[in-house]
């Protein structure tokens, strides 16, 4: 990388320094008068145009507004049901569950961000320029937004006879909203006082680094909560009454969690920012990247579900079992990687491989009972087997074999039986998570398994050897010929009538498999499209200065196949995000289903569902605006469209 | 290479041999902690009845729509409540002694009768009418209507409509209805017998239906008349006066809790359980006297609380099951005015006032 930067010319020495913060493409900052006749007002034409847009912009401004505080409005059904939109029928009682593991990934968030980020700055000029902004949008807002409705004394709207509602003056409306004025106000001077303390050249270049700006919007707006009055709004199930007081700040339940995980972090930032720069940071960069893997299963069936565990049962079969995998397992991999075990291990792989194969083939027809538990376990044993010969050698390379495989036993084996144990949590309805929980845990666990499986796909499909490209090529094409939806009805409703008798597949995990599967095609499709922008020449060099196979593709070809994917992999991401909308379809309950079909069906708020749709979309967008931000920003740093 | 084999051999004997102690509860790599029961309802099915089922799981499996107003609706906190919703409890209390033991599935229509058959649910009070063919093709069995619903008109009395207009009055309307249910033939039905012409368009639900109502691209809508009357008390502007007609129904919809066919000791306990609200409104006992009725009732209204116990015992219940009912839930009117008044659903006058008040609820003697 730093090589190419300076063989290539003046656009990559830029490239350098964007790498340290500001912007690569930055133009000399022009007087605001000139800035505008250049760009907004160069002739009569654009002039029009400029025009024509910005009056368009204020009416749909207003419509939104307008829509936004009519007083049709019903904002109680939202601010009421926010527990339900987030997490459904999760019981109150055993919240902390669940801000245990929101506290937990934003730990890990926060672990590493400060491990691996590097956001650089952002020029104050600019900061200054998004305050001024800001300040002038508010007050542009107060201005286009119609004047309020007056409300008798009855609290009724005043209307007058044709029965439109009366309004009161525009004067009246702008003294009313004097808060909103004071607020604008105060923007626009604090960026125009930036402004003018930062243009002079030599403090042009000031900077403030994007994760103080991050962390202190964050702070601002949880301290919001602490002061600013939005109200206490709850849903009390003794009496079934909504309790809706305005003028409190929000309920202590909510605002004091939130300071933890704002708490946890930054805490864990700069913990990721020591840790960093220690001796151990490959090792615990290994760690956090696991812990990502691990931690969306755990989680949910560990930490939400709170499993009730049967000791007796744990004691008398599920550790034995674990146990014996393991040695035995490890036994059987020690000695397939001795030196000089030749053919022999081939065959006993192969052996294992079929006999695991067998296994699944029998469960379908029902021959002899196993756990599933074995089945799987054997299935990995045989991929372990396969592995194997890449670890014939040193004691230290077998060492590694052997207790990679411990690792994943012990996993694998924790996670099954804790998912197989029933949960505690007292549930008041057969939904165990829904809302915004279940649609973030969808994605984050589709997008996660996808990933390595589309990985693999693509490089079956340009592999040399024809049963590989065969088998990817037509799982691709099939899956992709499928819409989605009839993928997840398949999974939910057709894959447990070819189950076995007394073999059962959850509806969530159903659904998770049949995601994750029709996920992995597309991705597959996007690495594929990177794989093939690799020239031939970095395959030859690979192969010139000795590589393996496996090397070749690890260190010279992915890499560089998936940063050039790097935009298709954030839209599917995004789009997986999306999607996760369908799964109201086969039953489930997420988040968009709640404010599209719970909230009007409650007596108190019928058919109020417009409030619940804009809420939705706004919470959706300001995650897929956020990952389409970050990896703009990941783009530019690892150079891409500028090759 | 031979030690390799036998170390291989040993470790798939000690795995099947685990495998076979308990295959049956744990042979699934990522089920639900209800699986296991889920099993045994398959494997019921077939012999016993589902009555000893639900007694040995400990909760009782109910559908129930969990989006229609008033009688199911899922609440803030997640639980569901709702005229349906406490005659699931009401069930749930003469089975196993405890209202709060019921695992509320919510169902859409088109799955409903699938998850019956299924075993998915035990019971649906999923509003479903009761109809010839469901009794007899589908395969499903009936209990005692626990409310007589029917489809009425909505419109608009600057319009001309009042509670006395008849279908033969909305000629020349757009008339609005959702799609895909029975109240669109219905309508077309009843127009064509009474010879006028009507502009029909049918939305994807009720909810878009009013929205149309209300912006005035529809002038009347039909649907269910308690869903009407719930939308009239919720979302009739100031300035407008909605009205209903015709005061006797287009159609008749019965609802009632409805389950597989041919399970008798189940349908006798479900049965039993709805006539005992409504034998218990008809004595005046109700949640709050139920106790002191316990010693000084007549002789049906002890023998309904168990007092002398074989009845309840004889069908399978405890002998106190009524008296949790009642206890736990309350009688039909409790049940009815907790969940429709609210709403604007009042028994008085309706098919749905007792038998002595000129209604249809009625319900053989317990003795």
């Amino acid at each position: 990388m730093q090589d190419a930067n300076q063989l290539s010319g003046d656009l990559e020495f830029q490239r350098g320094i964007g790498q340290q913060g500001s912007s690569p493409h930055e133009v000399p900052s022009l007087p605001v008068g000139q800035w505008l006749r250049k760009n907004l007002f160069s002739n009569w034409g654009n002039s029009l145009l400029t025009l024509l847009g910005s009056f368009l912009a204020l009416l749909a401004l207003r419509g939104v507004l307008n829509f936004v505080f009519s007083e049709n409005r019903e904002w109680d059904a939202v601010r009421t049901n926010l527990r339900a939109l987030m997490t459904l029928s999760y019981p109150e009682s055993q919240y902390i569950r669940v801000w245990v593991s929101l506290g937990f990934v934003a730990g890990l968030a926060g672990l590493s961000a400060g491990l691996w980020a590097n956001w650089g700055g952002v020029s104050v000029k600019r900061l200054s320029t998004w305050l001024m902004g800001s300040g002038g949008l508010l007050a542009v807002c107060v201005i286009v937004r119609e004047p309020s409705v007056i409300l008798g004394s009855d609290g009724k709207v005043v209307r007058t006879v044709d029965g439109s509602p009366q309004r009161e003056s525009f004067l009246d409306a702008m003294v009313d909203r004097s808060s909103w004025w004071i607020a604008a106000a105060v923007l626009l001077a604090l960026g125009t006082l930036l402004w003018g303390r930062f243009t002079s050249p030599d403090r042009r270049g000031v900077e403030v680094s994007v994760t103080s700006v991050v962390f202190v919007s964050l702070g601002l707006a949880l301290l919001s909560l602490w002061v600013a009055p939005y109200g206490h709004y709850a849903f009390i199930s003794e009496t079934k009454s909504y309790v809706a007081e305005s003028g409190r700040t929000v309920a202590f339940s909510t605002k004091l969690p939130w300071t933890v995980m704002l708490a946890l972090l930054c805490g864990f930032f700069y913990l990721g920012r020591i840790l960093r720069r220690s001796d151990y940071a490959g090792i615990i960069k290994g760690a956090s990247n696991l812990l990502w893997l691990i931690s969306p299963l755990t989680l949910f069936w560990v930490v939400l579900r709170d499993p009730a565990l049967d000791y007796g049962h744990v004691m008398s079969t599920d550790l034995p079992m674990g146990l014996a995998f393991g040695f035995l397992g490890g036994a059987v991999l020690w000695s397939l990687t001795r030196p000089g075990v030749g053919e022999a291990g081939r065959l006993v792989a192969t052996m294992l491989l079929g006999f695991a194969i067998f296994n699944w083939v029998a469960a379908f027809f029902g021959w002899y009972p196993m756990l599933q538990k074995a089945r799987i376990s054997f299935l990995l044993l045989a991929i372990a087997a396969l592995l194997a010969p890449n670890f014939i050698g040193e004691i230290a390379k077998r060492r590694q074999l052997v207790l990679s495989w411990l690792g994943v036993t012990a996993l694998v084996h924790y996670l099954a039986t804790m998912i197989n144990t029933p949960s505690t949590v007292e549930l008041q309805s057969s939904e165990f998570l829904g809302g915004l929980g279940l649609t973030l845990f969808v994605a984050l666990i589709v997008v996660l398994l996808s990933f390595p499986l589309g990985v693999l796909l693509a490089l079956g499909r340009t592999s040399k050897f024809p049963i590989f490209r065969m088998l990817s090529t037509s799982y691709i094409e099939v899956i992709r010929g499928v819409p989605l939806i009839s993928v997840l009805i398949f999974f939910s409703v057709m894959v447990p009538l070819f189950l076995p008798d007394g073999m059962e597949l959850a509806e969530l995990a159903a659904v998770l498999t049949g995601y994750t599967l029709f996920s992995a095609a597309y991705l597959a499709e996007n690495v594929r499209g990177g794989l093939q922008s690799i020239t031939k020449g970095q395959y030859e060099a690979a192969d010139a200065i000795g590589l393996t196979a496996a090397q070749r593709t690890g260190f010279i070809v992915l890499p560089q196949a998936l940063t050039v994917s790097i935009p298709q992999l954030v839209g599917q991401v995004i789009s997986t995000f999306k999607e996760t909308s369908l799964l109201a379809i086969i039953g489930l309950f997420d988040f968009l289903r709640v404010a599209n079909s719970v909230i009007p069906a409650q007596s108190e708020f019928l058919g109020v569902k417009r409030e619940g749709i804009l809420l939705v979309a706004m919470i959706y967008f300001f995650f897929n605006f956020t990952i389409s931000k970050y990896s703009q920003r990941l783009e530019r740093r690892v150079g891409l469209g500028e090759r | 290479m031979w030690r390799l084999l036998a170390t291989l051999f040993a470790l798939a004997l000690a795995a099947s041999a685990c495998g076979g102690s308990d295959s049956s509860d744990d042979s699934s790599a990522s089920s639900s902690s209800s699986d296991a029961e889920e099993t045994e309802v398959t494997l019921a099915a077939s012999g016993e009845s589902l009555l000893d089922t639900i007694k040995s799981r400990g909760t009782l499996n109910c559908g129930v729509s969990g989006s229609a107003v008033a009688f199911s609706e899922l609440q803030a906190d997640g639980s569901m409540a709702g005229f349906d919703a406490d005659y699931c409890r009401v069930v749930a209390a003469a089975i196993l002694g405890d209202a709060n033991k019921v695992n509320f599935v919510s169902l859409t229509a088109a799955e409903r009768f699938t998850a019956v058959q299924t075993g998915d649910v035990d019971l649906l009070m999923r509003n479903t009418t009761w109809t010839q063919s469901r009794d007899s093709e589908v395969g499903m069995d009936f209990g005692p209507t626990t409310y007589y619903d029917g489809q009425q008109l909505m419109g608009r009395e600057s319009d001309g409509f009042s509670g006395s207009s008849q279908v033969s009055d909305i000629g020349g309307s757009v008339i609005c209805t959702s799609a895909g249910t029975t109240t669109e033939k219905n309508i077309a039905d009843a127009a064509a017998e009474a010879g006028v012409v009507i502009e029909l368009q049918t939305f994807e639900d009720f909810d878009t239906v009013t929205n149309n109502f209300i912006s005035g691209a529809c002038d009347i809508i039909t649907t269910d008349g308690s869903a009407l009357v719930g939308r009239k008390a919720q979302q009739q502007p100031d300035t407008e006066n909605w009205v209903i007609f015709p005061a006797t129904p287009i159609s008749k919809e019965p609802l009632g809790p409805t389950y597989g066919q041919n399970d008798s000791a189940f349908a006798d306990a479900v049965n039993w359980a709805v006539y005992a609200t409504i034998i218990a409104d008809e004595k005046g006992l109700d949640s709050s006297n139920v106790d002191m009725m316990l010693t000084s009732g007549d002789t049906e209204t002890i023998r309904l609380l168990g007092g002398e116990g074989e009845l309840q015992s004889g069908m399978g219940l405890p002998a106190d099951a009524f008296y949790q009912v009642i206890s736990q839930v309350g009688n039909y009117d409790e049940i009815y005015s907790r969940n429709l008044n609210p709403v604007g659903l009042s028994r008085e006058g309706s098919a749905n006032a007792a038998w002595t008040a000129g209604g249809l609820v009625y319900a053989p003697p317990a003795r």
